[in-house]
């Protein structure tokens, strides 16, 4: 009896044991390459994904075959993201995964990624932005299969009814400078007696990051200093509380909220919203509303128009042996057709020149204006392997200057997060 | 063999998956930790790392962020511990005085602890919504300002302290429950023959009796209170300015976010002597006999 009890211990720990152990990534096949991204296969951009990999299968039937793994990222970016991260311990990456435009530099000085210059046969096509971003240490890392952008969607009949003239609205050619913008929401406030435009302040992420720092580009100001070796004298200097100064006023004179009503723009709560291109996908849910897109508003010092770029890319992991089937894989993920289906299915703006012509016709004029846009102004995020934390810093203190009360020292707010910046690139 | 030890050896097959199971995911990880808390491990080159002596810990002393996470899990658990305990053994009182119905109250009461942290946080994000949230509507409606509990820097984390004690309440009252039914019924007969009043009842027959589940249930408290991390991370992001963030919440971000698995493991160290030392005080306070 005894020994039979045992006999069943020893089973069950051995079968937990065995149970635990995992399969890698890599396949035995010399040919097939695992492809792992960051979306669902629910959304519209896992489906073109799929839909594209399906046609590389039968491409190359017989010589290489591709396999997708969807790894649905979530909000505050863990999922995907940890899953790599462990892939990397355990050696376990795929031949071609997604990475995000800030990642580059990371990954690329870690050693996780490979150059793959030779692989792609269209560089010349790709917008600067794409090869900008994917670039780390001259060589090319990544690329980017689609670009984003950023807009100030405007309510029609909110601005008619408050006695703004549309026609004399600013456009990418002629944009309104900081000055001329609170005007026009002192004008909505007036109107209409609540917050005029959804910045979307709670979004405490990497949009307070993407969407801010052009204004500061604008005002020329920086993050960090050009070779990303120093923070103090840049992100503390006069262009840098010009900037926040800007954003402060946006809520002390509340021209915008830290608390703004879910899809306030939407439900037409507010007149206007900073929002990226994915806002024109869900806008096609509301129907009634009418609305327009205007380019970013300028810093009256210079006038010069900046808008955030950037999104995912692929990638060739440094430890694949199959260099020439994951090569294959990439190029034809960033032919014209791929990046085509990929950028009307997610309404997403275009990674390439001969994109743009094959969608200009196909997509909507506000689309229109960002991919304009884009083409005038895309500034790329700094390429760091401390991106993560300048980033957060940077988050915060425009978090942080939105409380004015506690806040009002600008300098002083700036010199505190200058000393935290300060600690991580040294 | 004899019989002790094939005893020995039954109960050591028995223990294996166990003592395997909490060796792989417990003791290894964390001697591990203490080691990188020595290095400059960073996450996508493990191959590099240094050992860097007490570097991090220096650097950590320093961290202002890391003292704002200290300072706010103080006020956390100062404030949770006697809201939660207090409200659980009200609740157990309260059921535990009639005998009837109240298994829809236990229910009631118990429900939030069985839903997940993060369906509660979600829950509670949208009651607390400043313009379209229950509560602000129903202040509103009885004449009270709409209240920022969530983005205002001095509100936040009592709002987070509130919502914790209330998803755990429920479960220490179950606890109470257990304790106040296990005091005989004999001894309250006994008080009342000796005409001793409702109030003195419960002061020297009740909680003195009550003791060793009190004292168990402040050290499982103590200890989750200080791991806080989920409420937060749903609710504000670690918000606004850094009123809500936690030590686990900023271990967590420097080693997954940042990367910087030697500078975290460093706090973690540091952060599990403290909690050490927390609780052996509290064991000190409550002589560990009574249980």
């Amino acid at each position: 009896m005894k020994r039979m009890v045992v006999l069943v211990a020893w089973a069950l720990m051995t079968l937990i044991i065995t149970a635990c152990g995992g399969d890698g990534a890599g396949s035995k096949d010399n040919n097939a390459v695992s492809l792992w991204v960051h979306t669902s296969d629910e959304t519209p951009e896992g489906k073109a994904m799929q839909a594209i990999v399906d046609r590389f299968n039968q491409e190359y039937e017989g010589t290489y075959s591709a396999d997708i793994e969807f790894i649905p990222r979530s909000e505050s970016g863990g999922g995907y993201e940890d899953k790599i991260n462990a892939a990397l311990t355990t050696n376990s990456l795929p031949d071609v995964l997604t990475l995000d435009g800030p990642n580059t530099a990371a990954y690329a000085e870690a050693g996780m990624i490979a150059a793959i210059d030779e692989y792609i046969t269209n560089k010349d096509d790709l917008l600067p932005s794409i090869i900008q971003q994917g670039t780390y240490d001259e060589k090319l890392y990544a690329v980017g299969f689609s670009e984003s952008g950023v807009g100030i969607f405007y309510n029609k009949e909110m601005f008619e009814e408050a006695g703004v003239d549309l026609s004399t609205l600013p456009t990418v050619e002629e944009p309104w400078d900081w000055d001329q913008f609170m005007a026009l929401n002192e004008t909505l406030v007036t109107k209409y007696d609540k917050p005029a435009i959804d910045m979307g302040f709670n979004d405490q992420s990497e949009w307070l990051m993407y969407a801010f720092s052009p204004f500061l580009w604008s005002q020329g100001g920086n993050i960090v200093s050009e070779d990303g070796s120093t923070a103090e004298g840049v992100f503390n200097d006069e262009n840098a509380v010009k900037t926040l100064t800007f954003i402060q006023t946006m809520i002390e004179e509340g021209y915008s909220t830290i608390t703004p009503v879910e899809k306030g723009f939407h439900t037409e709560e507010y007149a206007m919203k900073l929002g990226g291109s994915w806002t024109i996908a869900e806008m096609e849910e509301y129907p009634d509303v009418a609305y327009g897109i205007m380019p970013y508003p300028t810093s009256p010092d210079t006038d010069e128009l900046v808008s955030p770029s950037g999104s995912w890319q692929y990638a060739m992991s440094a430890t694949t042996d199959k260099e020439e089937a994951a090569g294959a894989l990439i190029d034809f993920m960033m032919s014209t057709e791929s990046l085509t289906e990929i950028t009307l299915a997610n309404s997403v703006l275009p990674a390439a020149y001969s994109v743009i012509e094959e969608v200009q016709g196909e997509v909507s004029d506000e689309m229109n204006i960002l991919i304009e846009q884009n083409a005038a102004s895309a500034h790329a995020r700094p390429v760091l392997s401390q991106y993560p934390q300048i980033s957060r810093i940077f988050q915060q203190t425009i978090s942080d200057v939105t409380y004015y009360e506690e806040n009002n020292d600008i300098q002083a707010l700036l010199n505190e997060k200058v000393q935290q910046m300060e600690n991580v690139l040294n | 063999m004899n019989i002790n030890k094939r005893e020995n050896v039954a109960a050591y097959s028995f223990l294996a998956p166990t003592l395997i199971l909490l060796g792989l995911f417990l003791i290894i990880p964390a001697v591990l930790a203490i080691y990188y808390a020595f290095t400059d491990y960073y996450l996508l080159t493990p191959d590099r790392r240094q050992f860097v002596g007490l570097d991090n810990f220096i650097e950590i002393f320093k961290d202002p962020i890391f003292k704002q996470s200290l300072k706010n899990i103080l006020i956390f658990v100062t404030c949770v511990i006697p809201i939660q305990v207090g409200s659980a053994l009200g609740l157990a009182l309260l059921i535990n005085k009639q005998r009837k119905g109240n298994i829809f109250f236990k229910v009631a009461f118990f429900s939030p602890v069985v839903l997940s942290l993060v369906v509660i946080s979600v829950l509670w994000l949208y009651l607390l919504n400043p313009s379209e949230g229950l509560v602000n509507n129903v202040l509103v409606n009885i004449g009270l300002n709409p209240q920022p509990f969530l983005s205002s820097p001095n509100q936040a984390i009592y709002t987070i302290v509130f919502v914790s004690a209330w998803q755990g309440a429920g479960y220490q009252m179950l606890i109470f429950l257990a304790g106040l039914q296990n005091i005989p019924n004999t001894v309250y007969e006994a008080a009342d023959i000796d005409g001793v009043n409702k109030w003195q009842r419960f002061i020297h027959i009740t909680m003195p009796l009550l003791k060793p589940t009190s004292i168990l249930i402040m050290i499982t408290t103590l200890i989750a209170a200080f791991k806080l991390i989920i409420q937060p991370m749903v609710m504000t992001q670690g918000g606004p300015m850094n009123s809500t963030i936690t030590p686990v919440y900023y271990i967590y971000q420097t080693g997954f976010s940042d990367r910087m698995i030697g500078y975290a493991s460093a706090m973690t160290v540091i952060f599990g002597i403290l909690i050490g030392i927390v609780t052996l005080i509290q064991s000190k306070v409550t002589k560990e006999d009574d249980i």
